[in-house]
């Protein structure tokens, strides 16, 4: 499982292009990144944007989950639909669905629309992870509140918030992940001129062949993946 | 007579420096700028018109040596405003305002008959073009500007066939050798890719039937059909650019379907404001088939609303001298048809910048397919993936 | 004067408030419309408009200068099931997803059994461990892959050192590089559904089986794979669906033998830009899919799906 991203780790540091023999150790390809202005743009465009995708999602979310663990109403199953449905549908579809909306009303096509779009689906996701959490909420820790005086907004911030802090963090980092990580949505709703890591790394990879480059891009995109992962696993406690 | 051979004599004698003694600005030696400097001045006298004091340039990155243009407004007093478009979309969108602010633009050929048609290009006076005489033949008349009165022909390119010129033989000239199992495409089996784009692998394939590259008659389409299925098995892959470039760079591929500027762009190194002779892999070769190519056409047309028509004209006519396409084709790697003779020869030569004279007249340029047209030749694609 | 418009104003707009928020609290119905509100409109036009609008192409009820018409039609998808090359397409995509997907059962199952089974104690760590590859975007997996098995990649070289070949093997760009490429990427989502329903093995059947006499491979064959039978289910399904849909890996790592559905899709879009049959052909393409998750729901129960 883990040979071909160590390997391509290995030799992101190898100073010769092979994959076969190893020549000693060069930080020669992180230097020619260091350099590079198109691939630091495009990794300053995916944090971005996957920040306002998490705050958006997060959110949202949080809205959508409290309504769906808190109470009952007709129509709930139509809501289950909307937050599962869009994990279920292939990306492919959903993104060129999505394209052919922009053309059809004319919206332009660039970094919002890339985080319209991812957004679209990570609510869904940042909904599962804070429902999850909810449903084990004891809502007598509100009561208390209440009863104490507290209003909606002071027991939302202070008593709340609090104990769904976990949750949010794992949800955020979740979407984040998503946003950060994604390729194919994002290959189709950008714009001129915008690109993330992702689409860097794709135009790079589908050249065929290996590239130390592209090595030393990717091994740098996987620490910041694997930071995120564990930060999220250090903060649910769970094995995600 | 005597100042063009002076001239012919420093330029190729500074070209030739170029390639002897390595990279150099051409603007470099104060004996090339002198020499520039008097030619220009000597375009100015004989225009003998008032120009206006500014003028406003739309064109794509890298496609003019900047030095030149420079200089150019420099001699002239006007204030040059030289902006860069990066797609398509742009120009369509400046265009389609009808103000788009500029005097002159880049515009693709197929869009020239649409948007004169609209009314949303200028005609261009062509009796203030006269260094139109220098352009050949084959550049003229072409059917979407039948009478040549809205464009003036900026540079071209071609697909045609990359390859490896060390390990390939005998040499690629036309398509059937990719095309035909008992030519070079068995030869070097696996080692061939075709584009992955519909419009371009078909088009290559009804070249090589003899039929028009733009067709969607049935009967066409299934025998271009025939022929890529029997293409298939030799083939390691539909590549992208990316993918075709890397692969000839690498050997992965020996043989490939290829635009002529990429391969250009990928052999020689290019700056936009100095001549650079540096070749890369010499080993790979473009050649424009014989039975015909698919080309493009890059044009300079006067949007509407143009404010500095006189200057405009005249940026027009500077481009088409000869000696200033030369160094713009010394520096860029793309072709100018005008001014060959002065291009160095083995650059002049290289069919990944010029096309052969011989094979001009057998270029065709893309039609404006309508999506449905496109649904055809996409089936005919689909069916030849499924195989 | 007392009462000007500046100072009416604010006590005005805190007093309605007030006023609203009363109401708020008093009605669940307001309470939740307004929770779900937001995400709600958000969700239906960024998620729902989209898709119905490519319904609505797909029916032929919009024109080319995007105007909607009454005038229903299934031309569109009777066009794209009469393409033979589609249909061909689609029969090999599903013939890899299959294969992708059998052969990440046979790969899974052994290891999620012996980490259940045989490793006790460090079973979560193990679990972890295999996970972290997953965390990695990807595309970035695929690329590592593919330096892997390139022709002049690792393992052609460990080979070559170890003599086992003499010349280096074609991996790469080949079929079977698609369906390493796939089967290395999915297994996650087999080894995950497999495990659970393995740990969920009622350990007291197994013994009561071999108390009465059963040996090891008929208690396995009789008792244990029937009872994991949904993990494995709901494993396949969550491999065959994406699998199918792929268009990254056939791009990456294929040749001119791996043209899937995902490439289609993505040709008859962005090449042709015909959106009319695009969007017949991506309707009957997520009809396929949900079909296969409906099956799946009920291969698993109407339970909630685990992402």
């Amino acid at each position: 499982m883990y040979v071909p991203i160590a390997l391509m780790v290995v030799f992101s540091f190898n100073p010769i292009r092979s994959l076969a023999k190893f020549a000693g150790f060069s930080l020669r390809w992180y230097q020619a990144l260091m350099g590079n202005r198109i691939v630091w743009e495009a990794f300053f465009n995916s944090l971005w944007v996957a920040a306002v995708v998490t705050l958006v999602s997060i959110v949202l979310g949080l809205l959508m989950a409290n309504a769906v663990v808190r109470f009952r109403f007709s129509g709930k199953p139509l809501v289950d639909m909307l937050i599962y449905v869009p994990v279920i549908i292939p990306e492919i579809t959903e993104s060129l669905s999505l394209l052919m909306m922009y053309v059809f009303i004319n919206f332009p096509l660039g970094a919002w629309s890339v985080i319209i779009g991812h957004a679209a689906f990570s609510i869904s996701y940042g909904v599962v992870v804070l429902r999850a959490r909810l449903a084990g909420f004891d809502t007598s820790v509100e009561e208390a509140a209440k009863t104490l005086g507290a209003n909606e907004l002071q027991t939302f911030l202070k008593v709340t918030m609090p104990i769904m802090m976990p949750g949010i963090l794992a949800a955020s980092l979740l979407a984040f992940t998503i946003s950060y990580d994604d390729f194919i949505k994002t290959m189709f709703t950008t714009g001129p001129g915008f690109k993330t890591l992702p689409l860097i790394i794709w135009f790079s990879a589908s050249k065929g062949g290996v590239s130390p480059e592209l090595n030393s891009l990717s091994t740098f995109a996987i620490s910041i993946s694997l930071l995120f992962a564990f930060a999220r696993m250090k903060i649910s406690g769970i094995k995600w | 007579m005597s100042t063009r051979r002076e001239y012919l004599k420093v330029g190729v004698a500074g070209a030739l420096g170029l390639v002897v003694g390595g990279a150099a600005g051409y603007f470099g030696t104060s004996a090339e700028r002198e020499a520039l400097k008097s030619e220009l001045e000597s375009l100015k006298r004989e225009a003998g018109i008032k120009l206006e004091d500014e003028i406003a340039i739309y064109n794509w990155t890298y496609y003019i040596n900047r030095n030149l243009v420079d200089a150019w407004a420099e001699e002239n007093g006007i204030k040059l405003i030289y902006d860069y478009l990066e797609s398509n979309s742009e120009i369509y969108a400046k265009l389609d305002t009808g103000a788009s602010g500029y005097d002159v633009m880049s515009c693709p050929a197929p869009d020239i008959p649409t948007y004169a048609e609209r009314g949303l290009i200028e005609e261009v006076d062509m009796n203030k073009i006269p260094n139109f005489k220098h352009v050949p033949s084959a550049f003229k008349g072409f059917s979407w500007d039948p009478g040549d009165k809205y464009h003036v022909i900026w540079s071209y390119g071609t697909t045609g066939i990359g390859w490896n010129g060390e390990k390939v033989e005998p040499e690629i000239t036309r398509w059937a050798d990719v095309f035909e199992p008992e030519r070079q495409l068995g030869k070097y089996s696996k080692k061939v890719s075709m584009m992955t784009d519909p419009t371009e692998t078909l088009g290559a394939a009804l070249f090589y039937l003899g039929r028009d590259p733009n067709s969607v008659k049935d009967e066409d389409l299934e025998e271009a059909k025939e022929v890529l299925i029997r293409q298939k098995p030799h083939l390691a892959k539909y590549a992208s650019t990316e993918e075709f470039m890397e692969g000839l760079k690498t050997e992965r591929f020996l043989i490939s379907h290829a635009w002529n500027g990429d391969v250009a762009g990928t052999k020689y190194a290019s700056d936009e404001r100095s001549v650079i002779m540096e070749v890369y892999f010499p080993q790979i070769r473009y050649t424009v088939p014989e039975e015909g190519a698919y080309a493009w056409y890059d044009n300079l047309v006067i949007p509407k609303g143009a404010k500095h028509r006189e200057a405009a004209h005249a940026f027009m006519n500077f481009t088409l001298d000869p000696r200033v396409a030369a160094i713009n084709a010394m520096t860029i790697k793309y072709p100018y048809p005008t001014g060959t003779q002065y291009v160095p020869v083995e650059l002049a030569k290289d069919p990944s910048i010029f096309t052969p004279e011989e094979l001009l007249r057998k270029l065709v340029t893309y039609a404006s397919f309508t999506p449905e047209e496109r649904v055809k030749r996409e089936e005919v694609w689909l069916e030849v993936q499924a195989a | 004067m007392a009462g000007s418009p500046s100072r009416l104003a604010p006590s005005l707009f805190f007093s309605s408030l007030e006023k609203f928020t009363r109401k708020v609290r008093s009605s669940k119905r307001l309470k939740v419309a307004l929770l779900l509100g937001p995400p709600v409109a958000y969700l239906m036009v960024w998620f729902v408009a989209p898709f119905v609008l490519t319904l609505m192409y797909s029916f032929d009820l919009v024109t080319p200068n995007r105007q909607f018409v009454f005038s229903p039609s299934l031309q569109y998808y009777l066009r794209v099931m009469g393409w033979e090359g589609v249909f061909k397409i689609f029969v090999r995509s599903v013939g890899y997803g299959l294969l992708t997907s059998v052969v990440c059962a046979l790969l899974a199952y052994p290891a999620a059994y012996y980490v259940s089974f045989k490793c006790r104690r460090y079973k979560d760590a193990l679990l972890l461990v295999f996970i972290i590859p997953f965390w990695v975007s990807f595309l970035l997996r695929t690329y590592a892959l593919m330096g892997v098995l390139a022709e002049e990649g690792f393992l052609n070289s460990v080979l070559l050192w170890l003599g086992v070949i003499e010349k280096p093997i074609k991996i790469l760009y080949t079929q079977n590089a698609v369906i390493i490429g796939m089967v290395y990427n999915y297994l996650l989502f087999m080894v995950l559904p497999l495990y659970g329903s393995i740990e969920k093995l009622d350990k007291s059947l197994l013994e009561a089986a071999s108390t009465l006499g059963a040996n090891p491979v008929s208690t396995f064959i009789k008792v244990t794979l029937p009872l994991t039978m949904p993990g494995v289910a709901a494993g396949f399904l969550l491999v065959f669906i994406p699998a199918v849909g792929e268009f990254i890996i056939p791009s990456l790592m294929g040749s001119t033998e791996t043209y899937m559905m995902g490439n289609v899709i993505w040709d008859v879009f962005l090449y042709t830009r015909h959106w009319w049959l695009g969007s017949a052909l991506s309707v009957l393409f997520i009809i396929f899919v949900l079909s296969m998750t409906m099956i799946y729901l009920k291969a698993v129960g109407a339970e909630e799906l685990v992402i």
